[in-house]
């Protein structure tokens, strides 16, 4: 039973990531309708730059991590700003291939400055802090990426509800054109969106780079699971990023765990494919996620 | 069911629309609306923006499914059907938006338009039979044919988007023709012309009617076309049917008027096709 | 009118003739100077040529099948190199040695007449399979889906001992006529032919038949209803177009194409360990189609060329400096890191890639010569022909309904 908690503790945790990792994607989305594959590359730029920065640069954590959100938020926004723009209107496959094009060069270019071995991710935490409760071990970096998700999702929350450029993207996501004729500043919002994304998926990559202890070029790969979340939430919601997330990492976790025990039926791995397979199933029931909306098909 | 059976005088009608009401995200885009429309009549569909009208085009070509009500055309009960099914029982419709297929040749356009005349599928396009080469001749030579009725024929290989609105809208005509259909629906033919492009696709949907005897379905804003070529035309606002009637009584019904112009108009003065305002563009 | 309506149909008739694949002089001439190439590459090249093209090949089967299925129809795909892998072990289990040991995969020992057939036909019965998503979900919900794909492959022939060897894989079958196997050379007919040139003429007709086969496909009736689902879904089925037949059409012809690809690729190399079949795999085809040009069957031979047949070519002649062990890409890495580039280049600026450049060169050259015919000139309406009434009757084309002029 412990065992047990220990994984849903666990699985509460990697969740919390992909719901990070899920909510940049969603902002992305809801402001732009850009499908943004390149989302796991920008966490791998983030998590290589902020563990550079304390290895190599000696800089102390929380310098190394502003640096890593600077950095792959100006990322974000030169991409959005010279070639997002001029993919306005074009069909879905072109501008998820260019988002593609972008994770390819920029994971190609973490590997020709950093070589394809593992470097040691950096992290503010003891390894052995955190505390214990009957048998139970609630490790410190996972309460602090419960703590910071529950944070993010607050700030943004308010961000949204109550200033004046969560309102603007709000109404941007609803009606483009209307937004536009109310004097919003289409630019910004994009901007915002893009910058406030990059910032969420630094943050995100740092917690995943300190669960795996070493990071690699293959981090990305681990994101990819934000997909099934985000997608098995809807990808136009924000609420439905997190709850994905959170189901997804649970799926991970939770499977991970017991699959030894069913070993001659399921094999090894069984994990790797549990977050895809739930995504198919929910998508069996509802095309558009769990919270996500249907469009409305007009001509 | 209908009142066919009781109208001895007039043959039975082609399509008929019985209560159908239409609902999506929260909005009414129709309720209750009833018509009939006889074969070989060109029938107009008007009313203020948001009034319904292209809602009821996307019923009958069946990209909408109503929540209440029947359709009934030429014996099938169209509602059961998908919208590939029911161009194949002869409903063809052209666009609002004429400029959905821009890379395609006026040409493929056309032959898309003969899609469901054809048979060949991929084993025989690949393979490319003698039955699929045929079908490619007679199919191109009648496209050809079409084209050329109405004045496009040097534009067969010109692709869609290279060609100016009037020029489109007039392709999407051919292209909608030469389904062969029984029933066309036009989706505003003349937006965005001027009035000499204007009266030409006039002539020609007064010519489809004529000499070719399809019915017709009309949605469209220029009151000048509508009340100078429609034999019955029905009035839509806010969803629901308003008036019905020949162009006379809709020019002098007070509903209408008041629909267009506001209360202040109601006092039921008559106004000719020549003083009937033009009503605000839409701006969809 | 100055033409009776008679003179004018007989003088339309002769215009409606399809276009022809090899309509022109020019196309002749090219035709000619490819079999002339392809006659002394056969002759004169060595065996290391012979495998980069070989390979090439047969990464240009599968280009073609994404771009029948992404290119044509649009359906976003990033499921390749699943749907190659299923066609790769059906290759194996019914062509692969029968096993001598419990611990050795399956085989029946069948010939490649055979194997390879049933590896095309099993794909497509799998992309029959997986079809039907392709009509509830669309665009990105699609791509993660057949993304799942890959991964959900992965696991299972990592995990199908029998069927993929496990994780460090299986010998696949080698195609044989009789005693001549083609993995080695053999003497027929008193020629003698290596083993890449007996791969090459079995891989080269596999693919200008596969080519014949799309092309023909695209200019009848069937490819133009992938290209309208391609460009409006519910303008297309307003058209006439059974959405159901057109995507599974598009889903069945792309994974055969992608299973046979994947059972000559899989008997070329020999020995595939289940994890070749990964998502940087579809990727790269994904990059093929965008490169070398969309909707275009020569633009996938050429997109393939160039990513697949490329980085063989520059680690054949080792045109690369070998990087550091700490900073530095391999040839691998270097040229996922061109084709990245390429990739968004050619998406921002010439979205038909090689082949959108080479026609927007010829559309040049020809404007130059021609008295600029620009399409989008309103024609001259002054009226419309009074024969406009002459309705041809599809059934009886000799008699025009109507009234004649």
């Amino acid at each position: 039973m412990a065992y047990f908690i220990q994984l849903v503790f666990a699985g509460i945790a990697l969740g919390c990531i992909y719901a990070l990792i899920g909510l940049g994607f969603t902002i992305i989305f809801k402001a732009s309708e850009v499908i943004n594959f390149a989302q796991g590359s920008l966490l791998l730029v983030g998590a290589y730059i902020v563990s550079a920065g304390v290895y190599e640069w000696h800089l102390p954590f929380l310098l190394a991590l502003l640096l890593g959100i600077i950095i792959t938020s100006c990322i974000g926004l030169l991409f959005e700003r010279f070639a997002l723009r001029r993919m306005i209107g074009r069909p879905v496959f072109s501008i998820l291939m260019i988002t593609i094009g972008l994770d390819i060069v920029l994971r190609t270019l973490v590997i020709a400055r950093w070589g394809s071995n593992p470097i040691p991710a950096a992290t503010p935490f003891q390894f052995t802090s955190g505390f214990t409760i009957g048998g139970v071990h609630f490790g410190a970096d996972e309460l602090w990426t419960i703590i910071v998700t529950v944070l993010v999702c607050a700030a943004l929350y308010y961000f949204f509800r109550f200033t004046k450029y969560g309102l603007a993207m709000r109404a941007t996501a609803i009606d483009q054109e209307a937004a536009l004729a109310m004097g919003i500043n289409i630019r910004t919002v994009y901007a915002l969106a893009w910058g406030i994304s990059a910032a969420i998926a630094t943050v995100g990559g740092i917690f995943l780079a300190i669960n795996v202890v070493a990071i690699d070029p293959t981090l990305g790969n681990i994101a990819l699971f934000a997909f099934p979340a985000i997608i098995l939430g809807g990808i136009d919601s924000v609420s439905g990023a997190v709850v994905g997330g959170i189901i997804i990492g649970l799926a991970v976790v939770v499977t991970a765990g017991y699959e030894s025990h069913f070993a001659n039926i399921l094999g090894a791995g069984f994990h790797e494919i549990a977050p895809y397979l739930l995504m198919i199933l929910v998508l069996l029931i509802r095309p558009y996620g769990i919270f996500g909306t249907r469009k409305v098909e007009r001509i | 069911m209908s009142d066919a059976t009781e109208q001895h005088t007039k043959p039975a009608p082609l399509l008929s629309v019985e209560d159908i009401s239409v609902r999506f995200a929260g909005i009414k885009a129709l309720t209750d609306v009833s018509f009939q429309v006889l074969p070989g009549e060109l029938f107009a569909v008007i009313g203020p923006n948001g009034a319904g009208k292209t809602s009821l085009f996307n019923v009958l070509s069946r990209v909408y499914q109503p929540v209440a009500g029947r359709v009934t055309f030429d014996g099938h009960d169209l509602l059961l059907l998908k919208a590939h099914q029911a161009v194949r029982i002869g409903i063809s419709r052209t666009f609002q938006n004429p400029g959905q297929f821009p890379t395609s040749t006026i040409m493929d356009y056309m032959l898309l338009g003969r899609h469901t005349r054809m048979r060949s599928g991929i084993l025989a396009g690949g393979l490319y039979l003698g039955m699929t080469r045929n079908e490619e001749k007679k199919n191109r030579a009648y496209c050809l044919h079409l084209l050329d009725l109405l004045g496009l024929k040097h534009l067969s290989n010109h692709t869609l988007g290279s060609l100016p609105y009037g020029l489109q809208k007039r392709a999407d005509l051919a292209r909608a023709l030469a389904l062969e259909p029984k029933l066309l629906l036009l989706d505003e033919p003349v937006a965005g012309m001027n009035l000499e492009e204007s009266e030409d696709i006039a002539s020609v949907i007064l010519d489809i009617k004529e000499q070719l005897g399809v019915t017709q379905i009309l949605v469209e804003h220029d009151m000048a076309v509508v009340m100078g070529i429609a034999d019955r035309i029905l009035v839509l606002d806010f969803g629901r049917v308003i008036a019905q009637g020949v162009p006379a009584e809709i020019q002098a019904n007070p509903d209408v008027i008041k629909a267009y112009l506001g209360e202040e108009f109601e006092s039921g003065a008559v106004y000719s096709s020549e003083t009937m305002p033009i009503p605000i563009d839409d701006s969809q | 009118m100055s033409a009776s309506p008679a003179t004018r149909k007989r003088s339309i008739d002769a215009e409606a003739q399809p276009p022809r694949l090899l309509g022109s002089l020019s196309r002749w001439i090219a035709l000619c100077l490819i079999v002339v190439v392809t006659i002394v590459f056969f002759s004169v090249a060595t065996e290391d040529w012979f495998t980069i093209v070989n390979f090439t090949l047969i990464a240009a089967i599968a280009s073609l099948g994404l771009n029948i299925l992404s290119g044509y129809a649009g359906q976003v795909s990033l499921g390749m190199a699943f749907f190659m892998s299923i066609g790769a072990y059906t290759a194996a289990v019914l062509g692969g040695t029968p096993p001598t040991t419990p611990l050795d995969p399956l085989g029946l020992g069948l010939s490649f007449l055979i194997w390879l057939p049933a590896s095309g036909i099993v794909a497509a019965l799998v992309g029959a399979l997986v079809g039907p998503t392709a009509l509830r979900l669309k665009g990105f919900y699609l791509g993660i889906v057949t993304l799942a794909l890959v991964f959900i492959g992965n696991y299972i022939f990592m995990n199908a001992r029998g069927v993929s060897g496990g994780p460090q894989g299986r010998t696949f079958p080698v195609p044989a006529i009789g005693d001549f196997s083609f993995d080695q050379q053999n003497t027929i007919l008193g020629i003698t032919l290596t083993s890449g040139q007996q791969f090459f003429l079995l891989i080269l007709p596999v693919l200008v038949l596969s080519a014949l086969f799309a092309g023909n496909v695209m200019r009848s009736r069937a490819g133009r209803a992938f290209k309208a689902v391609r460009d409006n879904e519910v303008g297309a089925t307003v058209m006439g177009v059974n959405l159901f037949e057109t995507k599974m059409g598009a889903f069945i012809l792309s994974s055969f194409l992608a299973g046979i690809a994947g059972a000559l690729f899989a008997s070329f190399s020999r020995y595939v360990i289940p994890n070749y079949w990964s998502l940087a795999l579809s990727i790269e085809f994904v990059a093929a189609i965008i490169v070398g040009g969309i909707a275009s069957i020569w633009g996938s031979i050429l997109g393939a060329a160039f990513v697949f047949g490329l980085p063989l070519v520059i680690d054949q002649f080792s045109l690369l400096p070998v990087g550091s062990s700490s900073g530095g890409l391999s040839s691998g890495d270097l040229n996922a890191l061109i084709y990245g580039v390429l990739i968004i280049a050619f998406l921002l600026f010439e979205p038909g890639g090689v082949i959108g450049l080479a026609r927007r060169g010829q559309a040049l050259l020809r404007k130059r010569n021609s008295h600029g015919g620009e399409g989008g000139e309103a024609a001259e309406i002054t009226d419309l022909p009074s024969s406009a009434g002459t309705y041809v009757d599809m059934e009886n084309p000799a008699v025009t309904k109507g009234e004649e002029t």
